[in-house]
């Protein structure tokens, strides 16, 4: 009875939508990136086309910047993924049912402040002269001196890309909760092997999903790490946007988002055979335990996120 | 390289269905050159009819759409105005004269705007390629209150685009708990933040003071193109002044100031008089006007090509160069709005700190005014290089 | 497995070490969520030039919103199209999500492709591209809707919002049996039925957590935004950033403050609502999953 053609169907609109607000015109700024910047008033030319942009992005200050840049993008994910992992599942697991709603509304509700507003927030408290510092001078600490450090940067990162972690998380979680948990508990497996061998695998899609959605865009950002860190922020994507911006070459500026895009997914694909080769002895144990469920999650997984 | 001829057969493309089809093929082809393969402004070359003035002095419109930095206007002015003569005013705001321009570009004469807000250094080239629509001076007759220390300055000699909005120069604060002796010029500047104020010192974030900082400690013209000079620049930035830098920061008035972040600060004048008047402890902080020379750049009023409402904004503009307006909106944005015997009213009025609004014309005289030119781009390069440097 | 199951309280009585330290650590990271919120909070009640530093109590912040309707107008700018944009991007992304959860085959490689490719792509790229884009739909082809603030604001902020949805409702039904839909088939339920009655409960908490966060995203978009938007339709952000130039009043603070205050009272109405319905959104997809 069921008909292949309308599933595969429910994705066309999402198809169309991107196809003609995304692929289209920014395929068109792709094809600037082949141009050149004709004169200090004119912001890219295509008559002659090269490769010669190129040629032009990959300096020292583009690999010394992206270093800066997958410092951050690897701690912050990581941080986030530590810091989100037993929120999403406190609040997915532990919290009663009727209120998991209200919490993860409550992860999201800070942000519906401004970034800029949040991050003066911040200010105010992480300052030299500030409210944190005050009160750890009451009790004998030196003045709080965090701003503008990698620590700063870390903090800014971690708060703004949290929420994009822990809601996958939780989805995922949530998902998982229910009988096969039960079961592992009756058969008298701990809750710790229930979580490693049972939870954790079962969630993976959610966790793959937190971690692109966390490290892929916190890549191409400059502006979150740099409002708390200051000159330790520094991100590979104020080169795109200053070339963009306050350069006016976007023959070049696309020529640097297209390097980039290309860095970024390469990257991602290294972490995820890195994290695929490292995770495959646990597949293959929890695969004799509980038969083909894990497997299926954690194929496509993999895929994913190498395409 | 340039769009126009299919740009004109916009008009009749409801004739034939097939014109329009294959208009609409050839539009798209030569979507990129509207926007920008002919240029961010080039595009709007073929305008040179837009430029004759439009307003004569008729009933004022309905509407007033200004397009300028957020919160730079005093809202009892702009509701003065509204109650007065009518029109009623929507604000939008822009980051950038960067993204300004792009929208304007992109808009290609249909961007509802009345009003803009350029900078100085953006105007000239504005006014070329016929983003700007000429200024019927018979409807702003307030220019004479203008000082004409501000009217005719490089970017518009006879002001025909453009009228000063507001203001500012660069110079520096100082934490004086941590600098105990005192800054006098940029080259004291530079050897703080080498010494006591290291790891603390921020600088403007854009790629002109910031390259300008070397320049004018070291007497060089601050629009030099000449490669030498650019190079000596980078080798100081990057190599010696990058490692002391904590943050690139254009607002320091706005928190680093009031919160004691930093210890040095290269900062405009009217923002650094809004972080000491704000700071729990204004006399620990001391401003220093950069010398020997330093910039003076100005956000102008002007009205854009196409723009809807051209006499209400006229009326405008006059309305604001009056000069209990002028005052008002002085006191409100903390920048000299370039009125003329401003600096008597505004001590009568009490208003704190003028030393950092007003400026002798002897310190006048050693500011200099920004361009763009062909050098813009390795300026760009030298920011971005000074920046990787300074995270590392 | 049956399509009702009720969930069994199974997890009662004697409260573990490990659930006391989840509720700490939970609670804890809640508070680092809203640590600024509060001096926020605090700031809009500041009677002083600058919002980051305090001079004395009073209410003028509020009265300033009054006041000042190029703030209202930047707020209501902002709440419309990141409720717009979120629908938008939640619907897409929906169903997106289901299809390649459940019609798997080599275009879902493709179009996985194309949902990195936008979440990789810089905002920067989005914002210039999509300018001369808007105004070559609105005023080359004669598409007036795209002449619209909200409409290109939405456009540009669903893009993300698109992809982050797909992602969460494939995360959620992937691997998860398609058992459930193959019995309704079996029980003669159209595919229509299907869908509704058994594939979109399942996806439900995914839905409304990308519903959130798309919002959220878009509440929070700059670069693009401020390329796009037309005359009289500056979002919020763009307003606050811009706003730098001459040092950001507490009225900024207060703008926060009446928008927390009006998202929490929102969120206790439909609470209460749902209360008295019996039941949250999550529990009766969970019921329906029987999982």
């Amino acid at each position: 009875m069921r008909r292949r053609l309308p599933g595969f169907l429910l994705a066309a609109p999402a198809w169309a939508w991107l196809t003609i607000f995304f692929i289209a015109p920014v395929a068109m700024v792709v094809w600037f990136s082949f141009g050149y910047k004709p004169s200090i008033f004119a912001t890219q030319a295509t008559d002659k086309l090269s490769f010669d942009r190129y040629a032009e992005v990959l300096t020292p200050t583009f690999f010394a910047t992206f270093q800066n840049t997958l410092w951050v993008g690897v701690v912050g994910t990581v941080l986030c993924f530590l810091i989100g992992l037993p929120v999403a599942y406190w609040m997915a697991v532990k919290a009663p049912p009727s209120k998991r709603g209200l919490l993860v509304a409550l992860v999201m509700v800070p942000f519906w402040t401004n970034f800029l507003v949040r991050t003066i927030g911040w200010q105010v408290i992480l300052a030299p002269e500030g409210v944190l510092s005050t009160m750890l001078q009451g009790v004998g600490f030196e003045p709080l001196a965090i701003l503008n450090t990698r620590g700063a940067v870390l903090i800014g990162v971690v708060y703004n890309y949290l929420p994009l972690m822990i809601l996958p998380l939780f989805v995922a979680f949530d998902r998982v909760n229910g009988p096969l948990r039960e079961a592992s508990k009756d058969l008298g497996a701990g809750k710790l092997t229930t979580f490693f061998r049972i939870t954790l695998p079962l969630a993976q899609p959610g966790i793959v999903a937190g971690v692109l959605l966390v490290f892929i865009p916190l890549m191409g950002d400059y502006i979150t790490a740099t409002v708390l860190g200051g000159a330790k922020g520094n991100m590979v994507g104020q080169l795109v946007a200053s070339q963009f911006q306050t350069a006016q070459n976007w023959a070049l500026g696309s020529a640097m988002a297209v390097v980039l895009i290309f860095v970024i997914l390469l990257t991602a694909a290294a972490g995820a055979i890195l994290v695929w080769l490292v995770s495959w002895p646990f597949r293959a144990r929890n695969r004799l335990v509980i038969g083909t469920a894990p497997a299926a999650a954690s194929v496509p997984v993999r895929e994913e996120v190498a395409a | 390289m340039s769009p126009e001829p299919e740009i004109r057969i916009l008009a009749p493309a409801g004739a034939a269905k097939t014109i329009r089809r294959e208009l609409s093929r050839r539009r798209f082809l030569s979507f990129a050159a509207a926007a920008g393969s002919a240029g961010l402004l080039a595009a709007c070359a073929p305008s040179g009819t837009q430029n004759a003035a439009q307003a004569s002095g008729g009933a004022l419109e309905d509407r007033l759409s200004i397009y300028t930095w957020g919160d730079y206007d005093a809202p009892d002015v702009l509701d003065a105005f509204t109650a007065e003569l009518g029109p009623k005013i929507s604000l939008s705001a822009f980051n950038s004269n960067e993204e300004m321009v792009a929208k304007l570009v992109g808009a290609r004469g249909t961007s509802g705007y009345d009003i803009v807000v350029p900078t100085g250094t953006f105007v000239a080239q504005m006014a070329e390629h016929g983003l700007l629509a000429k200024l019927n001076h018979d409807l702003i007759p307030n220019l004479q209150h203008v000082d004409p220390e501000f009217l005719g300055r490089a970017w518009d000699p006879d002001n025909e685009y453009s009228i000063c909005k507001a203001w500012g120069t660069t110079g520096f604060v100082y934490d004086t708990t941590v600098i105990d002796r005192e800054l006098k010029d940029w080259n004291d500047f530079i050897d703080a933040a080498k010494n006591e104020a290291s790891g603390k010192t921020s600088l403007l974030d854009d790629p002109a003071e910031l390259t300008g900082l070397y320049f004018w400690s070291n007497g060089i013209p601050w629009n030099t193109t000449d490669e030498a000079d650019l190079a000596a620049a980078e080798a100081f930035l990057v190599e010696e002044l990058a490692p002391h830098i904590s943050a690139f920061d254009s607002y320091p008035g706005g928190s680093a100031i009031p919160q004691a972040t930093q210890a040095l600060m290269q900062s405009y004048n009217g923002d650094a008089r809004l972080g000491m008047l704000e700071s729990p402890d204004p006399e620990r902080w001391k401003f220093v006007l950069g010398s020997p020379s330093t910039e003076l750049w100005m956000d102008n009023w002007a009205i854009p090509a196409g723009a809807p409402h051209p006499e209400a904004a006229h009326a405008f503009i006059d309305y604001v160069l009056a000069p209990e307006n002028a005052i008002s909106e002085l006191d409100y944005i903390g920048y000299h709005t370039g009125a003329k015997d401003i600096e008597q009213v505004a001590a009568d009025a009490g208003l704190p700190m003028l030393d950092l609004v007003f400026y002798s014309p002897e310190q006048l005289a050693t500011m200099q005014e920004g361009e763009l030119t062909e050098a813009q781009e390795r300026i760009v390069q030298i920011w971005n290089k000074t920046k990787a440097a300074a995270g590392a | 497995m049956s399509l009702r199951q009720a969930e069994r309280p199974a997890r009662r009585a004697r409260p573990a070490w490990s659930d006391v330290a989840f509720n700490i650590w939970g609670i804890l990271v809640l508070l680092f969520l809203f640590a600024p919120i509060l001096v926020i909070i605090a700031s809009s009640f500041n009677v002083g030039r600058l919002l980051v530093s305090w001079d004395q109590f009073g209410f003028d912040s509020f009265l300033a919103l009054l006041a000042k309707p190029a703030l209202r107008d930047a707020v209501w700018i902002s709440v419309q199209t990141g409720f717009i944009a979120a629908l938008v991007a939640t619907l897409l992304g929906t169903l997106a999500g289901i299809a390649m959860a459940r019609h798997a085959g080599k275009w879902v490689w493709w179009f996985l492709g194309l949902l990195l490719l936008v979440s990789v792509t810089p905002e920067i790229v989005d914002a210039v591209a999509l300018l001369p884009w808007m105004v070559f739909l609105g005023q080359d082809l004669g598409m007036s809707i795209f002449n619209d603030g909200i409409v290109r604001l939405v456009v540009g902020h669903s893009l993300f919002s698109v992809a982050v949805v797909s992602y969460l409702v494939r995360a959620r039904l992937v691997g998860q049996e398609a058992k459930l839909e193959e019995a309704s088939a079996d029980l003669y339920a159209t595919p229509a039925r299907t869908f509704r009655k058994v594939t979109l409960p399942l996806a439900m908490p995914a839905v409304l957590a990308g519903f959130l966060l798309s919002f959220t995203l878009s509440l929070d978009n700059t670069v693009i935004a401020a390329f796009v938007s037309v005359s009289g339709s500056t979002p919020w952000p763009v307003y606050v950033l811009s706003a730098l130039r001459s040092g950001l009043r507490p009225e900024i603070a207060a703008v926060s403050t009446v928008m927390l205050v009006l998202t929490l009272v929102a969120l206790g109405l439909v609470a209460l609502v749902l209360r008295r319905a019996g039941d949250s959104a999550a529990d009766i997809a969970r019921t329906m999953a029987g999982s």
